[in-house]
């Protein structure tokens, strides 16, 4: 990161902040959006065989252009830099047909970020593959996200994450709805106990393949699960017709609810057709129930997907201290914190907790800040 | 000794004491106590009215909650900032006066002349800034954002002027400061009547403009050139104890009035340049929130601008420490007032300035005695602050030769030439004076401005590095090595890093780590060589902290480690040292360090115990099982050639980070350190194998690791790393506890819960059976009493008296255990019952501001203003690079310097859209387009506002001149100001005018970074060819384009006739076919009315006033208007031929005849037909009548016949109406004899059908008898 002292327009002094590389692109971008400090990205896969922004990089820049008004955007001809210059969150009715090389919690998780600080609620139709093995799928988003941001004041009648059709890669077709209203600004938490987890649910979905595949998934997931606990129930979720999307393909996502309402997650998705060996669906139900109890030994208040949005809230709200206790640190989470620093001069205290009792998971982080004051910007007042 | 005469007791005479001593005495005198009028007449005081009664309930609820405030979390600081007093009033109404008087008041000294704030002690808990607030506009605007209390003198001999209610209203817009009005000069009346008179006038029209009932203060009468003490006394007063309310703008940015400013500008760049930027350092207490390092500040009336540096400096104006004493003494009555040249000693982040008296020595001779104490104290902590700041830099060295000062320079020469000025002598200093090594670390300011963090930061670095003891430090050592080895390598710098390795290593050290690292290096062969090129300053810095480092590790014999510890001492103490006024982003890391180092050093002594021979090359410090997946590392040469890129090791922490922590080894990692230390990674991965061709080239190659984390997948899920096994027993058992099945934590299980449960509910008796359960904790008491009663006889009694008392206690105890949860859970059952909405979010505001204060109550200064930022209530130092030279040139103490902090993104500018009001008492209304100069947030600039009007569709209009008493929009191209923000504008800034200046005061609605604001567009256009209902329309358009683009458009004439665009012809260009509900004329004109987009001028033109130079500041002049400009040079406008108004010359209009079809007058009927008549001839002369002229005889007589006939006719009236009124009378009487007649003859008749009846009856009756008898 560098800094670099601009005084382009009329007197306003700013600075423009430098990177290197297309990693931490999309947080990058969401901070400068929500800062309004312009970014500068170099160096975009400069030395790969195949130089500069990819499809799925490009086609996030067009869905930022889409939910902002006055965002200057330049590339250059290799695509090896780009310069975003922010504007003001719009929102209102945005469709966008994101691209299949990610699925649609890579456009998702973003517009998480922003939502809450458009001009009006925004209501996002996303068309892309709802659940691929490299993101967070859209059912995973929809099962911890939504409640983390209810935490946050967000709640209401406008808050909800639909999946209307399920596209699996690599045709995709899948669709999701996603709306959220607006707040001018943001409550502060204490999310320091996590609790003890009372229920696990899941959902076991199945898109042009036979329906008897999500409950052998089921099967084998509770086999393990139901030493631990008896309430478990995870839905079918088997998709016909026009909601099935262009391929076939079948995975579990698996939630942990604790009694004071967080929400543990972990999911497994099937091989894309034509990529690597077939699955079986009991493997699947067994490993995917083992990455929850991995995610259960990290523990925390927010589940490792969810770390840098509640980090990014906290730090967007009042003047406030919030808390939040997470389980390690996920090096999207590390870098995210340091983009945190450059962009909002705020940073965090870390504090590592150990548990007093084995039994209990790996150590905790707890995670201390004082917001910046945000205020949306964006809204109208009438 | 005589005594002394003490007051004599006043009795009570009124009062509620008052009242309870008579009733008392009334009581013991047998007198029947009065009784309450309620208990004596309780009818009179009865429900009259449930209606009334309902009425009066909500009125008292909608009283109360009228009272209500939105419940915000109170952050105020514990030790607030001073109190900002802005004295404002009329030129020549005793401004400087009453803040003399009221410095005198408080702090009993004497200030000749005020320049720029005035910072006191007031008392134990409140500090005041008074300031004063002369009468150009730009003064009073920005005084007025900052103000939390102003006086507002008035001049009574005179009464109100115009700045008063301009400055009123200057601060309404900005949230409305608590205001105090002060009269002065009533000396000047002589009658009292009349200053009575004036004074109510006066008061009752300042209480309209405030609020009713504000505090009006009256200083009546100078004595010796100064109001008079009480007066004054009660004024001073007032200000100690009165209360704020937190304003919004104010709660939610920082800012600083400054008090102080220095210039830090190199002389020779001055010297050069003398128009060159400067680098300026403001010094002033914080306010408001929170501020940021390296955060963006506005300067009203100079710009905007980043900090490169904040600091926090010790408070020169401090409130007294704690005692249970009620008034300050002498020495706590502090005065600060550095731009009045008052308190002689200033103090710096580096440096202590001292006034040498000079231009206002005669100043210092008028108050002498605390301006003596004041420099005493702080020349005392002077000397100890050098010893102090000597003994913190010095610590680190510890063991080592000082530096000369000859190499310092040249240290020194490395960084820039700006910044070396300050800081050189003052490390010369720090580096000498070793001999101070363990002092405390108070206020020790003892880093260079911007080279201390500098060097700080590097330290940590390398520091950071050797804690994190991957293989890096090896291979660093052997960086060293190679440059102690090759001293004769070219590069200056090497050379230098050599030499100061030399004279900071003690003697036997190196010694020792020179063998050490001779085997290392005959057991690496050659891997290590020098690296190409360094930053020379890292280089530098790298020695020092690795030498540290390294020393740890190697030393593995434990006679060593002694000496290890006494350096983590040292070390220790120079970190407490530092950094106490240290920015941003450096210090903390240093104290973690301290922990970090210890753990290290524990464990490393273990490792070394454990195991001597381990190969020293490899450190110790991981224990094994870090040293394979390094050695990987290695193997997978992982290279780094570059110079540092600033995000190679960021990059690399993360991945560090997450392995390291998932790993969970046995040391614990610093997580603060792996996400926010600047570490230098470089130099893990340089020199580790570095492959040089000939000793110049090198192997160029793509470096993997690097490009991998700077172009990795960008992805939040965060895979496992495979280590734990989860079909393994104890894997599973290791999060048993997570779920509810799992076992809970003491006090939270079931069973202790229901115990408590039982414990309060324990007792109660069952009503139905009459039976009585006891708590269990009391049986088992009595159990236990009873058993240990009998038991124990046997035993000594001091055991049983001992065990009794024990009990007793332990009893005593629960008891009150027990009563302390009831009265709990009753106060919370109570409250809950009576809890509103509002108490509710009051309490959560408040426990939140409890969190708030709790959290980093604990944590060291400089580490605190890092998570916080500095907090208000500091008095801090602000460096600010690049502002204009006139700032320092022109500066003139007399107008205040604010530094306002900005909001995310409040730096940037874009379209605002406001709702408008042109004030009332503006003398005129004002025009689009004409520019404006506004005060919104904490700017002041000009722009040019478009106003407009929404219509109901929600269409922004146009509108050329704001309403009148109306409310508009106007939108302008501004900064970015969060919705909500008033503001006011005005025409001119320069000199004064007559009437009110503040042309318009608003709020922000909306921002945005385009505009919909529209004017009305009329396109005109001509028939030139008319069928039935279609006409082809020309002169509209001029191309087929432009009419393709508005196909379908709605059409009207002039004559109203409406009608749609068809489709565009192809001759002549831009005419278009036309359907209109009717037939046109083709003296008909088509219009075509549309909108047009208005683009809002981009012009943000901030007010420089401070620029200006001395004496001229408030003659700022920006943009003018056209207006203006056309006056000035005299261009009258040429009116539009179009516009002027000629005699309208209309043509006869010529109609022709009806004409009606024959078919239908056919079937007309005959009324409608046409006649066929002929036109009347002209009546011929001998049959036209001739006029009568009569003769004055005639006309009387006629005149009298008239009269006759008049009253004749009226008479004839009257007679008919007598006689119609007489014919009625009679009709009646006739009608009623009729009716008499029909009643006679009814009843006749009747009378007749009785009798005949009867006479019927008794036939039948006799026939019916004769037949019985005939049976």
């Amino acid at each position: 990161m560098q800094l670099e002292l601009g005084c382009s327009n009329n007197n306003m002094a700013s600075y423009n902040l430098t990177y290197e590389g297309c990693n931490f692109f999309r947080q990058r971008l969401i901070l400068s959006t929500l800062s309004g400090k312009r970014v500068k990205i170099r160096n975009i896969r400069s030395k790969d065989d195949n130089p500069g922004l990819r499809d799925f990089e490009a086609s996030f820049i067009r869905l930022m252009d889409k939910i902002t008004n006055g965002t200057t955007i330049e590339v250059n001809q290799t695509g090896t830099a780009l310069f975003y210059q922010p504007g003001l969150l719009y929102g209102g009715a945005v469709e966008h047909d994101c691209n299949l090389q990610r699925s649609i919690g890579y456009y998702l998780e973003p517009l998480l970020a922003l939502a809450p600080f458009m001009k009006s609620p925004i209501r996002a139709v996303l068309r892309g593959v709802t659940n691929d093995q490299k993101d967070p799928s859209v059912d995973t988003l929809k099962a911890t996200a939504i409640p983390l941001m209810k935490k946050f004041g967000l709640d209401g009648e406008g808050l909800e994450l639909k999946v209307v059709k399920r596209g699996m890669p690599p045709g995709g077709g899948g669709e999701v709805l996603f709306t959220c209203p607006v707040r001018r600004c943001i409550k502060p938490v204490q999310l320091s106990d996590p609790g003890k987890i009372k229920r696990i649910r899941g959902i076991a979905y199945s898109v042009r393949v036979s329906p008897q595949i999500a409950n052998r998934m089921i099967d084998s997931a509770r086999s393990i699960l139901n030493l631990f606990i008896p309430d478990i129930y995870i839905y079918t979720d088997h998709m016909k017709g026009v909601h099935s999307g262009k391929s076939p393909g079948f995975g579990l996502s698996l939630v942990a609810e604790t009694i004071n309402g967080t929400f543990l997650s972990a999911e497994l998705a099937s091989n894309p057709q034509g990529q690597g060996d077939p699955v079986q669906p009991e493997d699947l139900g067994k490993n995917c129930a083992k990455l929850l109890l991995e995610e259960i030994y990290r523990g925390g208040c927010v589940d490792s997907i969810n770390q840098s949005l509640v980090l990014l809230y906290m730090t967007l709200g009042q003047q406030d201290v919030s808390k939040v206790q997470l389980g390690p640190l996920s090096p999207y989470t590390i870098e995210f914190l340091r983009h945190i620093r450059d962009f909002f001069q705020v940073i965090f205290k870390i504090e590592t907790q150990n548990q007093e009792e084995d039994r209990k998971g790996g150590e905790k982080v707890l995670m201390t800040c004082v917001g910046a004051g945000y205020t949306n910007i964006s809204k109208t007042v009438k | 000794m005589e005594a002394k005469d003490h007051k004599k007791h006043q009795k009570k005479l009124s009062g509620p004491k008052a009242v309870r001593k008579k009733n008392k005495k009334q009581q013991e005198q047998g007198v029947e106590e009065e009784k309450d009028e309620r208990r004596r007449n309780p009818k009179a005081f009865a429900v009259q009215s449930v209606v009334r009664m309902a009425r009066n309930f909500h009125r008292t609820q909608d009283l109360k909650a009228k009272k209500h405030h939105i419940p915000l979390v109170d952050r105020t600081p514990l030790e607030p900032p001073p109190i900002v007093v802005v004295v404002v009033g009329p030129p020549r109404v005793g401004k400087s006066t009453v803040i003399r008087c009221l410095i005198k008041n408080f702090t009993q000294q004497k200030l000749s002349e005020i320049c720029g704030p005035v910072t006191i002690v007031s008392g134990k808990k409140r500090r005041l800034t008074f300031i004063e607030c002369g009468n150009d506009i730009n003064t009073m605007i920005d005084l007025a954002k900052v103000a939390d209390l102003v006086l507002m003198l008035i001049d009574a001999s005179f009464g109100f002027e115009m700045e008063t209610f301009e400055f009123l209203n200057i601060c309404q817009v900005h949230g409305f400061p608590r205001i105090m009005g002060v009269l002065t000069h009533l000396d000047s009346f002589k009658n009292n009547k009349q200053l009575r008179k004036t004074k109510k006038r006066l008061k009752h029209r300042f209480w309209t403009e405030v609020y009713q009932g504000a505090k009006l203060f009256y200083l009546s009468g100078m004595v010796h050139g100064e109001y008079q003490k009480q007066e004054v006394r009660n004024l001073g007063r007032f200000i100690s104890v009165m209360k704020f309310r937190p304003l919004v703008w104010q709660t939610s940015h920082p800012y600083v009035l400054a008090d102080r400013m220095e210039d830090l500008t190199d002389p020779e760049a001055m010297r050069v340049d003398p128009k060159c930027d400067r680098t300026v350092c403001l010094y002033g207490y914080l306010r408001g929130s929170y501020l940021k390092n390296r955060s963006q500040v506005h300067i009203p009336g100079v710009g905007d601008f980043a900090v490169a540096d904040v600091s926090f400096l010790p408070d020169p104006c401090p409130l007294p420490g704690e005692q249970k004493k009620r008034a300050l003494n002498e020495k706590e009555r502090l005065l600060y007032a550095p731009m009045s040249g008052v308190g002689g000693v200033v103090y710096d982040k580096d440096a202590v300035y001292i006034d040498l008296g000079g231009s206002h020595a005669n100043q210092q001779q008028e108050e002498p005695r605390p301006t003596t104490e004041l420099v005493q104290s702080l020349i005392g902590t002077h000397a100890t602050l050098d010893a102090k700041m000597a003994a913190s830099k010095v610590s680190l060295f510890s063991g080592t030769a000082a530096m000369t000062p000859a190499e310092v320079e040249d240290a020194g020469d490395n960084t820039s030439p700006s910044e070396s000025r300050v800081f050189d002598p003052q490390t010369q200093r720090e580096r000498r004076r070793a001999v101070f090594a363990d002092e405390d670390e108070e206020e020790d300011e003892s880093e260079g401005d911007s080279e201390g963090e500098e060097e700080e930061e590097e330290e940590e670095e390398d520091e950071g590095e050797g804690e994190r003891e991957s293989g890096s430090e090896s291979e660093e050592e052997e960086e060293d090595d190679g440059a102690e080895s090759e001293g004769e390598d070219n590069e200056g710098e090497k050379i230098l890093k050599g030499k100061e390795e030399q004279m900071t290593q003690g003697a036997p050290v190196p010694v020792k780590r020179r063998r050490v690292e001779e085997e290392e290096e005959e057991g690496k062969k050659g891997e290590n060589e020098v690296p190409a090129f360094a930053d020379s300053e890292d280089d530098l810095e790298l020695s020092e902290g690795e030498e540290e480092s390294e020393g740890e590790e190697l030393e593995t014999e434990e006679e060593e480690e002694e000496e290890e510890e006494e350096k983590e001492r040292d070390r220790d103490s120079e970190r407490g040292g530092q950094g106490v006024a240290d920015s941003g982003h450096c210090s903390e890391e240093e104290e973690e360090e301290d922990d970090d180092n210890d753990e290290e050093e524990e464990e490393e002594s273990g490792a070394s115990e454990m195991g001597e021979d381990l190969p020293k090359s490899s450190n110790g410090v991981k224990g094994s099982n870090v040293k394979p997946e390094q050695e990987k590392m290695e193997e997978e040469g992982i290279l780094c050639f570059e110079t540092e890129g600033a995000l190679r090791w960021k990059e690399g922490l993360a991945q560090k980070a997450a392995d390291v922590f998932l790993r969970q080894q046995q040391t614990k990692v610093n997580l603060r350190k792996l996400v926010y230390g600047t570490v230098a990674e470089e130099e893990e991965d340089e020199g580790e194998d570095e492959e040089e061709l000939g000793g110049l080239f090198r192997v160029s190659r793509p470096e993997k690791g690097k490009r991998q984390r700077a172009d990795g997948l960008d992805c939040t899920r965060y895979p496992p790393d495979g280590t734990h096994d989860w079909d393994q027993e104890e894997m599973l058992n290791s999060i048993r506890d997570c779920f509810v099945t799992g076992k809970w934590e003491e006090g939270k299980d079931a069973a202790t819960l229901l115990k408590e449960d039982e414990d309060m509910y324990g007792d109660f008796e069952d009503l139905e059976t009459g039976e009585v359960h006891k708590g269990k904790s009391e049986k088992k008491e009595d159990q236990e009493e009873e058993p240990s009663g009998e038991e124990d006889e046997d035993e000594e009694k001091e055991e049983e008296v001992m065990k009794v008392y024990d009990d007793e206690e332990e009893r005593k105890k629960a008891r009150l255990e027990k009563k302390r949860r009831l009265k709990e859970r009753f106060n919370s059952e109570y409250d809950e019952g009576d809890a509103t909405y509002f108490d509710d979010l009051k309490e959560e505001m408040h426990k939140q501001a409890e969190l708030n204060r709790a959290e980093f109550e604990d944590v060291d200064d400089d580490l605190r203003v890092q998570y916080e930022g500095f907090r208000p209530g500091m008095y801090v130092r602000l460096e600010i690079p690049a502002v204009p030279c006139e700032f320092v040139t022109n500066f003139d103490p007399h107008y205040p310097v604010i530094l306002g902090g900005l909001g995310a993104s409040e730096g940037n500018v874009g379209y605002l859209q406001m709702r408008l009001k042109k004030h009332r008492w503006h003398g005129r209304i004002l025009k689009t387009r004409d520019p404006l100069i506004m005060s919104l947030g904490w700017r002041r600039f000009q722009t040019i506002p478009l106003y407009h009007i929404e219509d109901h569709n929600g269409r922004h209009r146009l509108l050329k001149y704001t309403p009148l008493h109306m409310h508009c929009g106007a939108t302008i191209w501004g900064p970015i100001t969060p919705q909500g923000t008033g503001f006011l504008a005005v025409q001119s800034v320069a000199g004064t005018q007559s009437g009110f200046r503040i042309a318009a005061t608003g709020v922000v609605l909306d921002l945005d970074k385009s505009v919909t604001i529209v004017k009305k567009l009329k396109l005109i256009g001509y028939p030139y060819k008319i069928f039935k209902n279609t006409a082809f329309i020309k002169g509209m358009f001029n191309t087929v384009l432009e009419v393709a683009k508005f196909e379908g458009a709605s059409l009207r004439t002039v004559s109203g006739v409406r009608g749609q665009i068809k489709k565009a012809l192809r001759t002549p260009l831009g005419a278009y076919r036309a359907t209109f509900e009717d037939r046109l004329l083709m003296s008909d004109i088509v219009f075509l009315r549309s909108w047009f987009p208005v683009s809002v001028p981009q012009l943000y033109n901030p007010v420089t006033s401070l620029l200006r130079p001395v004496g001229e500041k408030d003659s700022w002049t920006g943009m003018k208007t056209v207006g203006q400009l056309k006056y000035e040079q005299g261009i009258r406008r040429q009116p539009e031929k179009d516009s002027l108004y000629k005699p309208v010359v209309r043509a006869k209009r010529h109609f022709n005849p009806l004409h009606i079809p024959k078919q239908l007058q056919k079937a007309l009927p005959f009324k409608s037909k046409p006649k066929m008549t002929e036109k009347k001839g002209k009546v011929p002369r001998d049959l036209q009548r001739p006029a009568v002229i009569r003769e004055p005889h005639e006309k009387k007589v006629a005149a009298l016949l008239t009269a006759l006939s008049t009253v004749h006719s009226y008479k004839k009236k009257k007679a008919r109406a007598k006689q119609r009124l007489q014919h009625k009378g009679f009709l009646r009487q006739k009608e009623q004899e009729e009716m008499d007649k029909l009643k006679r003859q009814k009843e006749a008749r009747k009378k007749m059908y009785r009798v005949m009846g009867q006479k019927e009856k008794k036939q039948q009756k006799s026939s019916l008898r004769g037949a019985r008898n005939d049976d």
